[in-house]
């Protein structure tokens, strides 16, 4: 499944809260879930980290990126 | 002791024990190095490419090791890509992994008990490249029977310790690889309350049970938990990061990792076999391509590990392991995939 583009709507709601809902053993992933669930930074910034963050380890969160379409 | 020519490890880098002189070789060749051994031994070695750290304490794959001053734990970073050595105060840390390659990763060794141990603990999750460029490594540490001992860290580059600076190796991989950092964690939430904490600290006066504000101190003790030897699990979106209790105290608690506000903690459940643990835990990871690994100190010491193997991981049993950020009790590993 090919990553969404920056501008698709699944990052800033994995931005808002749906980052916490992804299935995932990546602990790269999890951390920086839990550093953006108590950050302060405001969605649409977080929204790109985490863009960033998929952009950089695509080839190790095919399962990841298998459930954005469901975020 | 093994030789020098038997000592290779996964694709003929060598990540084993081997003698000062073996090692000095191996400098001498222009190998790209972490090492680790007592303080004696790392003064001995002459400049090169290479970081150090003091500990006395290591896993091989025969089994744990208290080593004397005679030997040295070798990693070796050849056939990688390019390999840089690079010394950070607490004022930069974050060039830690801002200055790590776009496809590597950094390997950080921090003197226990500095500034800039409690500085990295504390900041680490946040700096701005932390999760684009990830950090492994550990805290170095001291023959916990030799009294007045320190931790210090190598620069090999300019042939320099140091007691509060962070050394690191700047490792590049090869293009179609990319680093994977994972931990192996035998501990898990006791299920009995879920705590959380104010301030993020390495001493915690106070804690929220269910809510309500208690003393940390008088909270561990009626748990029956001022032992020591269970750590607090925190939920970090579903990874269980360790903090681990240094010394119950008359009025607090110390940690060896510091605790965060908005995290859920929990204490650990008891494991009765460490060494079965981890080898289980163990063998339900990949470990192909392993580059780098270590352990904690206190599963080491809690776990009687000495002479035990715990499955085909090699490297310094430390005070506190880095990945991404400071953890406790945890083995750490970073692949090459």
């Amino acid at each position: 499944m090919a990553l969404p583009p920056k501008n698709a709507p699944c990052w800033l709601k994995l931005a808002n809260g749906g980052m916490k809902s992804l299935r995932t053993t990546n602990l790269g992933a999890q951390m920086l879930s839990q550093r953006l669930e108590l950050s302060k930074l405001p969605p649409a910034q977080k929204a790109e980290e985490i863009h960033a963050f998929f952009v950089k380890w695509e080839r190790g969160l095919t399962n990841e990126i298998a459930q954005l379409g469901g975020v | 002791m093994k030789s020098l020519n038997l000592a290779a490890s996964d694709r003929g880098r060598i990540n084993a024990l081997l003698s000062v002189d073996d090692t000095i070789a191996l400098i001498r060749a222009g190998a790209p190095l972490a090492i680790a051994g007592r303080e004696a031994a790392l003064d001995a070695l002459p400049p090169g490419n290479w970081i150090g750290g003091t500990t006395p304490y290591f896993m091989t794959v025969e089994g744990g090791s208290i080593i004397d001053d005679t030997r040295l734990f070798v990693s070796d970073f050849s056939g990688l890509g390019a390999v840089r050595v690079a010394t950070y105060d607490g004022d930069h840390l974050a060039g830690i992994s801002e200055d790590a390659p776009e496809n590597g990763f950094a390997l950080a060794i921090i003197p226990f008990q500095s500034a800039v141990h409690e500085r990295f603990a504390k900041e680490a999750g946040s700096y701005p490249q932390a999760f684009l460029k990830p950090t492994v490594g550990w805290i170095a540490g001291f023959d916990l029977g030799e009294s007045g001992a320190a931790a210090f860290v190598y620069d090999g580059v300019h042939a320099t310790r140091h007691n509060n600076r962070a050394v690191v190796l700047h490792v590049d991989l090869p293009a179609g690889a990319y680093p994977s950092v994972e931990i192996v964690n035998i501990f898990e939430a006791d299920g009995v309350e879920t705590i959380r904490f104010e301030e993020a600290t390495f001493a915690p006066a106070t804690v929220l049970v269910d809510g309500e504000r208690r003393s940390f101190v008088d909270y561990v003790r009626s748990r029956g938990l001022d032992g020591g030897k269970l750590p607090l699990v925190g939920d970090y979106s579903g990874a269980r990061i360790n903090a681990s209790i240094r010394a119950v105290e008359a009025d607090k608690v110390q940690l060896y990792a510091p605790v965060f506000p908005g995290i859920d903690y929990a204490f650990a459940g008891a494991v009765a076999d460490y060494a079965g643990a981890f080898r289980e835990a163990f063998a339900g990871h990949a470990h192909d391509d392993a580059i780098w690994s270590c352990n904690c100190i206190l599963n080491f010491l809690f776990g009687e590990l000495e002479g035990k193997a715990i499955g085909g991981c090699a490297g310094p049993v430390t005070f506190g392991e880095i990945a991404y950020q400071l953890v406790n009790q945890t083995l750490v590993q970073v692949r090459a995939v």
